[in-house]
């Protein structure tokens, strides 16, 4: 289970609206007990794709080592990475899985026309073949 | 002894370790010895051809070794190994 507390939610929800139409993307800080993780803080990142970015999201690696870096120094782990799929569902696609990583969670936020409507976490398989939806409460 | 940062969800094959100090003069040899020291790490870190997978970048202090001399590249005591993946994605 993954639950986002109001204030990282509120800055996640804000990103992907600000952003609208293209996606955006961030890293997701906080704590990990067995399967329990609760975001404490969100950190919007600069959606670095070079191509159209109103279907496409890429983080720089660069950008997720200054996370993990903020992260250690805050005492809190890297939990996962957030994105929105604008006038779309909150589903995992063929290419978020493809160019995902499977040692974290992933939330997407359907933004339909300019305003948050849904969200859902994801965990891909070791393959990057599947993604099991993961139970998120915000 | 160079430090290597070890990514959160890979701390349970590590014995929970954030991080481990590692004797060697390539990053190639940090992270042999490294998966040496937690066999479990490998299959996380290494494809099944015995090369880094697709997704994992490593970083000498702030510089990516593919563009330094890879697992070549030179460590010196108080350098800082990270272990970084690669991600993106899409809506389509």
């Amino acid at each position: 289970m993954i639950r986002v507390q109001p204030e990282p939610w509120a800055t996640m929800v804000a990103h992907a609206q600000s952003t609208y139409p293209n996606e955006c993307c961030g890293v997701m800080l906080g704590s990990i007990d067995d399967d329990n993780k609760v975001v404490e803080v969100a950190m919007n990142l600069e959606n670095a794709y070079a191509g159209p970015q109103n279907e496409h999201y890429e983080v720089r690696p660069e950008d997720l080592l200054m996370a993990d870096r903020e992260a250690r120094k805050l005492g809190m782990d890297v939990i996962g990475i957030f994105h929105s799929h604008p006038d779309c569902d909150a589903y995992f696609s063929k290419t978020d899985l493809e160019n995902s990583c499977p040692w974290y969670s992933f939330i997407v936020l359907s933004i339909q026309k300019g305003t948050f409507h849904h969200a859902n976490s994801w965990l891909p398989n070791e393959e990057r073949t599947l993604a099991a939806q993961e139970p998120l409460e915000y | 002894m160079a430090k290597i940062l070890i990514p959160t969800p890979l701390r349970q094959y590590a014995e929970k370790n954030n991080s481990v100090d590692i004797a060697a003069s390539t990053v190639g040899e940090a992270l042999a010895s490294l998966t040496t020291q937690f066999p479990d790490l490998r299959k996380n870190l290494y494809n099944d051809e015995g090369k880094l997978r697709s997704f994992v970048n490593v970083y000498v202090n702030d510089e990516d070794i593919r563009y330094l001399q890879k697992d070549a590249t030179a460590i010196a005591d108080g350098d800082t190994i990270s272990i970084v993946p690669s991600i993106a994605g899409g809506r389509c």
